[in-house]
């Protein structure tokens, strides 16, 4: 099908009535969860336990179990860490940026996103957590008053992370549970089921529609996306710093947070629209999440592909004008040392792929969709790695030098990570309503007062 | 639904155009306490009330700056007067590289005051026990309907003219609220004693464990042990259980000489004094001596025990005897010991040894001093008076 | 309740259009059905929303918290007592607790017999330190000296004496052992009772063992050594006619040619040698020799050469000859003798260097009777005469030490004496074998057949510290002691005496090795008691060496003083006769240029003949020059493997006669073309836990009829075998043929080398080059009091790896394995880097001690979030142990890559928890944490010294000054290369080198203003190389 894009189009496809948007979103709640939902919740379930396993281990034994050595440092754990956080900056961007932009179109897609923002971001919290040799004694990154009487290292790029991942984690946290207290009302005064009805009455803090709170409530929706947006911003610009600030060649640079952003929003949208896709096709949710929403994330990934495409050609240029050996020789090793096929299949993934986007047809194809963003999600986590490893690999000093090989555990806990992630996608699906009813219902059809009305019925 | 007391009068309409009017009328006809109950926001209905703009905006702004301020100077503090430390060669106070937490700082506090003081502050929430909950009137205005409800305590509430003037307005329904009477739960619940006893169990249990197991196993035991034998540690590798081993028998130690004249009855020949009378020679001796010898030979060496004849006296050192002695037999006393005198050995290296030796001929000399020490004396004291 | 409300509405619903979506909901069958039967009946019956949304009123909510508050503060009441301490009853005078001791003693690790400082805490030996005092080592120890401590700790050990009955060694009592083996030796009736040993070098010894052979007449003396001096010894004999040939004067020698010779790597007195050699490698007295090294194998000396060429052993003869000739041609040197050897006949055959060569003969005239050409001991006899023919004719002889000679206390056995035993114990003519702490089952060569007729003989004893090959096969294995349990003398050159005492009793229920002699002797198990060999010694003193050497002191003060010292010094007249005896000279096997394969079976660095194999420490020290550790290999040049299209770590199976070895390839630039080089001393089949399945046993290829001298074969068939064995080594490979990886030190500036030459025209020439001044942001700290600080002269540096050895035993550093050295996680705190610049053929060496450059802006600091290191006001960089949570980001962050990371708690990890012996407890040294895993550590400067050092200034009312403390690496280093001092008191020597003009910090572009000084490498390279 073809649009005209002269014209804004409808947000909520199919011209559903209030009432029939409420029943589509809450269904699957109201439903009793279906055999293939519980085979996909054990898949993912199991890979779970696969990553738990594996961190038990790595807890009683040591780190040693994993391919980190002596020159390599980080490699999975930081890879991992870097590569969910950035998945976790489309929601908050969707919600947040989009909002304030005035996007009508991502009414339909934000709840999803929010929720696999903080998803997302729990998988990367566990990893500066598990990362450590000491893991029991995390607590020292908090500033506390101690026996020690030590503080902490307020200088510490790992430290402004403790300090940008956690505040992040918990505005999405907040931002996500204020849109959702007037869906939990909803849900409270539609239920039949008594617990059910006790868990959302909780949750709705006794909500009850009141203009008088409306009022407020979209004040506070504002001041959030408004502090929201330099957050995201913020949060993977510090990411970029733990790399930046160091004095390493290949992490020395400056050109990091804007390029680490633009990735994060790549590999967001990227994740947001393998999941959608799914999501939208199970909760026969086509009217609200249109075809429309998932061009327009097409749109985005293509643009957000080709500003790390930049980026990368970036880094070579300044390596080469800066005239720093150490600089140019790790960028020539990075195309053509022993790590080349991980950053060939970076660039693959990350640039050349997403160019199919510019034709429309590709956009709207779901096939094509799902192969290219899934191939972005690939590439973005070697983008990770190729920064992390190979500048490691080889610095400064050749008498240094070594190769890195994951091991099993490495693998392990990749999967691990991944399992939690759709197990909680999962859940979300069937006991939250993954589409914001309230928010849906104001951009319905004739939802708005029309501008004569009330005069017509003075 | 009786006997009851009235909360408040509703009345519920079906679109979004009726309900801006009717926010319209109610606040002409004067009403205060009404409120319009819309599943989502309807645009115009704060005008429509006659609402004042929200003030959050105000939360925000106050615990934002607080929150930068609070960083900063947190950051101050720590790293450049509770406890400075030098990193990387950088100024205690490095302000860029306070930036990125400041700013995460302000944002949390900004935005999560906002919320919780819009929540607690604005809304009066949690609040599940309103009138208008489990209506049918909230029912329908969660759903798809537009409610507006007028409340018994507004002060020109008069249930037939409300009615009325609701019925003017046509609403699909018009239902009556009452409050809900107070339930009671006391503390004392048997149920809710046994929440407690179980939590008892759980959290002494945990700490417990925690302080005084965990926390003593490796690694978690901040490597409090370690397979090193430190002084005096016990080590049960040798049969006497001993960490600390005694040298080998006839082995010499570099700075060290075998005591030659060991048991022999004058060893004086090959003993004789190498340490002239200086200064800082007697003071040594001073040191030493009354440490280790005054306790029985009392502090000027007349055999005064401080031992209160707990231990035998020795004799005074002043004797005719003890004056006649050679350095080399007092030396040798000391480190051989005599009678119920124990060797002094270990805890005098051989330069304090003689410095104990030294010191005592200066008690001695002290004690039965000739006019021209006399003499001497008074100079010196003069010499130290004058500078 | 809820379709109630549902009614309701419905009943008052006046407009009907109001119901158009409700009703289609409502006709929804399968929503209504969901509804009704969602949750199961009765589930929910007793469950009222409101009760329960109150359940929790404010009011419980606190009660609750405020009840686990308090219940968790009761559980806070138990405290643990932290374990009891037991002192001395009586403080043994010289003891101070916390105080180290330090006891005079003689190393037995090879026969240097360096004189050693045993450093002992508590009455524990911790350490072991070079005897500054004494004239060999000059207060200098290598790395198996180093090292031997764990020896001492090694919980193999045997406890007590083991008999063994049916193939099982079952532990028996001393008394028994004694009254049995006494009743055997004195009933072998004619049968010979064979005594085996090492080299003996004790006089004392030598005496009991003559009082033996006179209790036990039919008892005979052998011993050998794997690597011996025996070709240089009979070489000597043949030309200056005397048994014992004198040592060098290195730091004489102006110019030295060295053939095969590795005098500063493995060979005997190496330590001296390197002392000495380093003196003329001066930069403040600009005094520097020039080394020529001719070798077929890249050695240690080999790296520190000036000109190098790559000679097969065999032909190095010729190589001498030609050398010999064309000096005559020249009119260097006049003699009669005639050489059919024609140099530039030689330079072809062998592809050598023509300029390198023509150098070389230049240089010989010129520095004629200041130069020195040394045969290496591998070398066969004819080669150590033409040598000693070269320097006699040349007049090198002055650079002949005559003070001291070596000496013999008896002569090594030949293998045919060996055979001749082996046929005895054929003929069954020996009644029994004793083994006085060796190994010959695993030393001699195969076909003497000794380790089949062993077994034959019932009647076997071995004297040892740990099972080996040898104790496998025997009757009786006796523990004996180690030698810092032990009494003993030792003579192994003129002019000195050594003596050595026990630091310790006798850790477990053994003996040492003379007490249980002379208790046979004595044919008496009452008769021993714990000094029965101290008294012997003491006496046998009293009665002939006090006598000679008395300087009217009284016994006991001479003895105490000599024990005191650990050596007296015999200032006896050396008879050094220098007529060379020319009939000596004539060679037969000249111009053997052959184009087979040649083996050359060399000693390993670490763990000489195989003694140490059981020892982490040394096998975990990389190679000199391969950094190969846990192995050892075939060491073939680039185009032999070419040839044989070898990689590294292919297997190949190396042929000698019908003597067969499958042995990995190492790829070694460097090598001469078509030579094999393997070190021997791996591949223990009866060794203890660390030593098993390391490395290959290249014994197997000795034999005892060779042609051309006991280590050298030629005519070796090699061929690569199917299957690869992965070698483990600290660096990566150097890649010679990718430009962009090529003399990257160089490009980087981590190594900054130059020439002689350019140092004399310019002394300032590097720091011109090189001088950065880089501008800072911030104002930088400024260090007020002693700031510490080190400086490495390049130039002394010869990379042996003695430093690391000692950082290893002062710092506790663990053994963390082959399989973690794969993985590149060697917890080396000090490292040896080497790096190769130039062609794969002949490599140009630079080797660079890299440790802990305590950086005044030190990157690893600023990124650490929880402050666990940071620098203190003295200006180290410190690692608090107890903080760190191990993010890695310091050693991300660091240039050096010297931080190093408990990955395992390595103690428990290798070799399951080997290392977490009680025994090695005492090893450790109690002033350093032993680390927990998960902890970063590093170079700390021995900041357990610094603080000594302080308390000891405070103690005396002064401040510390930087002179006051030596590090162990700089204790340790043979060349004195390590300076140590501080930085801002330029009084004291040290502040010489901090701001010397040859000085460098590696990576001086980074700012990260460096505390360690490099003094660059000057090559003494002729200057028209420029």
């Amino acid at each position: 099908m073809n649009i005209d894009y002269s014209k804004e189009t409808a947000v909520v496809a199919g011209r559903l009535s209030l009432a029939e948007i409420e029943e589509l979103v809450a269904k699957p709640l109201d439903t009793k969860p279906d055999k293939k939902y519980f085979l996909a919740l054990s898949i993912s379930g199991g890979a779970l336990m696969i990553g738990a396993v594996c961190l038990a281990l790595s807890f009683y034994y040591g780190l040693g179990l994993w391919g980190n050595n002596q020159p390599i440092g980080w490699a999975f754990d930081i890879v991992n860490f870097v590569f969910w956080v950035g998945i976790g900056h489309a929601g908050t961007l969707i919600s947040a940026i989009l909002f304030l932009l005035r996007q009508k179109w991502r009414t339909g897609i934000a709840r999803f996103a929010e929720a696999m923002t903080i998803f997302a971001v729990m998988c990367a919290g566990i990893f500066p957590a598990i990362h450590t040799g000491r893991p029991w004694l995390d607590g020292y990154l908090l500033p506390y008053p101690n026996q020690h009487s030590l503080w902490v290292n307020f200088t510490s790029p790992l430290l402004w992370d403790v300090f940008a991942v956690s505040t992040y984690f918990t505005v999405s946290l907040v931002f996500w549970y204020i849109g959702l207290i007037p869906d939990f009302a909803t849900l409270r005064d539609r239920t039949s089921s008594k617990v059910k009805k006790t868990i959302y009455s909780l949750f709705s803090l006794g909500w009850r529609h009141s203009s008088r709170h409306w009022q407020h409530y979209e004040k506070s929706y504002m001041l959030l996306a408004g502090f929201a947006t330099p957050l995201v911003l913020s949060v993977h610009t510090i990411v970029s710093f733990d790399f930046a600030v160091s004095i390493l060649p290949g992490w020395h640079t400056t050109i990091f947070p804007p390029y680490f952003v633009a990735g994060a929003i790549f590999s967001g949208f990227a994740m947001v629209v393998t999941v959608l896709v799914f999501v939208r096709k199970i909760f026969d949710l086509e009217n609200i999440i249109t075809m429309d929403h998932l061009e327009k994330m097409n749109k985005v990934i293509l643009a957000t592909g080709m500003m790390v495409g930049y980026a990368y050609g970036m880094e070579f240029f300044i390596a080469w004008y800066s005239g720093v050996q150490a600089e140019q020789f790790v960028f020539v090793n990075r195309a053509f040392g022993p790590y080349a096929w991980a950053y060939w299949i970076m660039v693959s993934c990350n640039v050349i792929f997403p160019q199919l986007f510019w034709f429309k047809k590709f956009r709207r194809s779901i096939p094509v969709m799902m192969v290219i963003v899934i191939l972005v999600n690939v590439g973005m986590w070697f983008e990770r790695f190729v920064i992390t490893v190979t500048s490691l690999h080889r610095d400064f000093l050749p008498s240094s030098w070594a190769y890195y090989t994951p091991t099993l555990y490495d693998f392990g806990i990749l999967i691990g990570s991944f399992g939690l992630f759709f197990t909680l996608v999962i859940l979300f699906t069937k006991t939250l309503p993954v589409v914001s009813i309230s928010e849906v219902k104001a951009v319905a059809e004739g939802a708005q007062p029309s501008h004569h009305g009330g005069v017509s019925n003075a | 639904m009786h006997n009851k007391n009235l909360y408040g009068l509703t009345a519920l309409f079906d679109n979004p155009d009726k309900i801006i009017s009717v926010a319209k009328k109610t606040s002409e006809a004067g009403y205060q306490k009404y409120d319009i109950n819309t599943p989502y926001p309807v645009h115009g209905i704060e005008k429509a009330m006659k609402l004042k703009p929200s003030k959050l905006g105000f939360i925000t702004l106050v615990f934002g700056l607080t929150g930068s301020f609070i960083a900063l100077f947190f950051m101050y503090w720590t790293m450049s007067i509770d406890y400075p430390m030098i990193i990387s060669g950088k100024p205690f106070f490095a302000l860029p590289a306070f930036i990125p937490v400041t700013f995460e700082v302000t944002v949390l506090l900004a935005t999560l005051a906002t919320v919780i003081g819009m929540i607690t502050f604005f809304f009066k929430f949690p609040e599940n026990h309103h009138p208008l909950h489990d209506t049918n009137y909230m029912k329908q205005v969660s759903k798809d309907k537009f409610g507006l409800v007028i409340e018994a305590s507004d002060k020109n509430f008069d249930l037939e003219k409300v009615r009325e003037f609701l019925q003017s307005l046509n609403p699909l329904v018009i239902e009556e609220i009452y409050h809900k009477e107070k339930e009671n739960n006391s503390v004392l619940e048997p149920k809710f004693l046994t929440l407690l006893f179980a939590i008892f169990l759980v959290t002494s249990g945990t700490t417990y464990f925690i302080l005084n197991k965990l926390l003593y196993m490796t690694p978690f035991d901040w490597m409090s042990e370690q397979e090193k034998i430190t002084p005096q540690k016990p080590s049960n590798l040798f049969a006497d259980g001993f960490g600390m081993r005694t040298p080998v028998k006839g082995t010499v130690a570099q700075g060290f000489m075998p005591y030659l004249a060991k048991g022999q009855t004058n060893p004086t020949g090959i003993l004789d004094n190498p340490y002239l009378i200086t200064k800082e020679n007697i003071k040594l001796g001073k040191s030493k001596y009354l440490t280790f010898c005054s306790p029985c030979h009392g502090n000027f060496g007349e055999g005064d025990s401080r031992l209160r004849g707990q231990f035998p006296n020795p004799p005074t050192l002043h004797s005719k005897r003890a004056q006649e002695f050679q350095d080399g037999w007092i030396y040798h006393v000391i480190v051989n010991g005599q009678n119920s005198m124990p060797s002094y050995a270990p805890y005098l290296d051989v330069e304090e040894r003689w410095a104990v030796v030294n010191y005592i001929r200066v008690l001695q000399r002290a004690k039965n001093a000739n006019e021209s020490d006399i003499q001497l004396s008074k100079k010196e004291n003069l010499k130290n008076a004058s500078n | 309740m809820s379709e109630h409300f549902e009614k309701q509405s419905i009943d008052n619903s006046p407009d009907p259009n109001y119901w158009r979506s409700f009703k289609e909901l409502y006709n929804y069958k399968e929503t209504i059905e969901k509804k009704y039967n969602e949750f199961e009946e009765g589930v929910t019956d007793q469950f009222d929303p409101n009760e329960n949304l109150s359940g929790l009123s404010r009011r419980k909510f606190l009660a609750l918290l405020g009840a686990s508050a308090a219940f968790a503060g009761v559980a806070c009441t138990d405290y643990r007592d932290k374990g009891e301490i037991v002192p001395y009853n009586v403080k043994p005078e010289e003891i101070t607790l916390g105080k180290p001791n330090f006891y005079a003693s003689t190393c037995t690790g090879c026969n240097s017999n360096c004189g050693i400082l045993i450093k002992t805490r508590e009455g524990r030996p911790i350490k072991i330190d070079g005897n500054p005092e004494h004239p060999v080592n000059q207060g200098k120890i290598c790395a198996k000296g180093q090292a031997s401590i764990l020896n001492l700790y090694d919980p193999e050990r045997i406890k007590s004496p083991l008999r063994k009955n049916y193939n099982v060694f079952s532990e028996t009592e001393w008394k028994y052992v004694d009254d049995n083996i006494v009743n055997v030796l004195s009933t072998v009736g004619n049968k010979e009772i064979a005594l085996i040993s090492h080299k003996i070098n004790s006089p004392t010894t030598l005496k009991l063992l003559n009082e033996f052979k006179l209790v036990y007449p039919t008892a005979k003396l052998y011993s050998y050594e794997l690597f011996n001096n025996s070709t240089r010894q009979s070489a000597w004999k043949k030309s200056y006619g005397n048994e014992s040939f004198p040592l060098i004067a290195w730091n004489e020698a102006e110019l030295i040619l060295s053939l095969e010779a590795d005098f500063l790597g493995v060979d005997e007195n190496r330590v001296e040698n390197s002392k000495l050699f380093a003196q003329m490698r001066d930069v403040d007295s600009k005094k520097f020799n020039r080394l020529y090294v001719v070798e077929s194998g890249l050695s240690l000396t080999g790296i520190n050469a000036d000109y190098r060429l790559k000679v097969k052993p065999e032909n190095q003869l010729e190589f001498v000859l030609g050398l010999i000739s064309e000096l005559k041609k020249k009119g260097v040197i006049s003699t009669s003798l005639e050489f059919n050897v024609n140099l530039n006949d030689v330079v072809n055959n062998l592809n050598l260097n023509q300029k390198t060569v023509n150098y070389l003969v230049k240089d010989l005239s010129d520095k004629k009777g200041k130069s020195l050409v040394y045969a290496g001991d591998y070398l066969s006899e004819e080669t150590h005469i033409a040598v000693n023919l070269l320097n006699e004719l040349l007049g090198n002889t002055s650079l002949y030490r005559k003070d001291s000679l070596k000496l013999n206390q008896y002569n090594l056995s030949a293998f045919d004496e060996f055979s001749e035993l082996v046929n005895k114990i054929n003929n069954n003519q020996v009644g029994a074998i004793i083994h006085l702490n060796c190994n010959p089952v695993y030393h001699l060569p195969l076909d003497i057949g000794y380790r089949n007729a062993i077994t034959k003989v019932d009647n076997v004893f071995s004297l040892t510290e740990t099972m080996n090959e040898s104790s496998q096969v025997s009757k009786y294995v006796l523990p004996i002691n180690h030698n810092f349990e032990c009494w003993g003398d030792f003579q192994s050159r003129t002019g000195l005496i050594s003596l050595s005492q026990p630091a310790i009793m006798p850790i477990y229920n053994s003996r040492q090795l003379e007490e249980i002699l002379l208790t046979w002797i004595k044919k008496d198990s009452q008769s021993y008691n714990d000094f029965i060999y101290h008294d012997y010694l003491k006496s046998n003193w009293q009665q002939n060496v006090y006598p000679k050497y008395s300087n009217n002191l009284s016994f006991d003060k001479f003895w105490y003083s000599a024990l005191h010292n650990g050596f007296i010094l015999t200032n006896e007249n050396v008879v050094l006769n220098l007529n060379f005896n020319y009939s000596s000279v004539n060679f037969k096997n000249v111009n053997k240029t052959n184009s087979g394969y040649t083996l050359i079976l060399k000693e390993s660095y670490a763990l000489g003949d195989g003694r140490f194999a059981n020892n982490g420490w040394l096998q975990e020290l990389p190679h000199p020059v391969s950094k190969i550790t846990w192995d050892n290999y075939a060491a073939v040049s680039f185009n032999t493997a070419k040839e044989l299209g070898l990689k590294d770590n292919d297997l190949v199976e190396v042929k000698v006669g019908e003597r067969v070895l499958k042995i990995p390839v190492f790829v070694q630039a460097g090598n001469a073309d078509n030579t094999i080089a393997i070190e021997l001393g791996y591949g223990r089949e009866y060794s203890g836990i660390v030593a098993s399945g390391v490395g290959f046993n290249a014994n197997k290829l000795l034999t005892k009829n060779y042609s051309f001298s006991p280590w050298i074969y030629t005519n070796v068939q090699i061929n690569k075998v199917s299957g690869k064995y992965i070698l483990a080594s600290t660096q990566e490979h150097h890649a010679f043929d990718i430009p962009r990886e090529q003399d990257l030190h160089f490009k980087r500036h981590i190594v900054i080398e130059g020439t002689v030459a350019e140092y004399i025209n310019n002394p300032k020439f590097i720091s011109e080059k090189h001088h950065i001044e880089h501008e800072s942001v911030y104002k930088p700290f400024e260090y007020k009091e002693v700031k510490w600080g080190m400086s490495i002269d390049l130039n002394k540096c010869l990379g042996c790896g003695d430093c690391v050895v000692a950082c290893n035993v002062e710092n506790n550093v663990p053994v963390v394995g082959k399989d973690q050295v794969l993985k590149s996680r060697e917890m080396q705190w000090l490292r040896i880097d080497r790096y190769y610049s130039g062609s794969p053929d002949d490599p140009k060496v630079s080797t660079q001690p890299m440790l802990c450059q305590h950086c005044d802006l030190a990157p690893c600091e600023n990124v650490c979030p929880v402050v666990a290191t940071t620098h203190s006001p003295d200006g180290l960089n410190q690692m608090t142990y107890n903080r760190c949570v191990g993010t890695r980001y310091c050693s991300n962050n660091c240039p050096y890559k010297v931080r190093r990371f408990n990955f395992f708690n390595y103690r428990d990890h290798f070799r399951n928890g080997y290392q977490e012996n009680p025994v090695l407890a005492l090893l450790n040294n109690p002033e350093v944490t032993v680390r927990s895993r998960g902890v970063m550590e590093k170079c700390t400067f021995c900041v357990q010294r610094i603080s000594d050092a302080r308390s000891e200034a405070i103690r005396q009312g002064r401040k510390v000054k930087g002179s006051d403390v030596k590090t162990a690496c700089q204790e340790a280093c043979p060349t004195n290369a390590i300076k140590f001092g501080d930085i801002n008191n330029s009084e004291e020597e040290f502040y010489k080198y901090r701001n010397h003009e040859l000085g460098y910090y590696s990576l001086s572009e980074l700012n990260i203003k460096p505390n360690v000084t490099y003094i660059a490498k000057l090559r003494n390279v002729h200057s028209e190389e420029l």
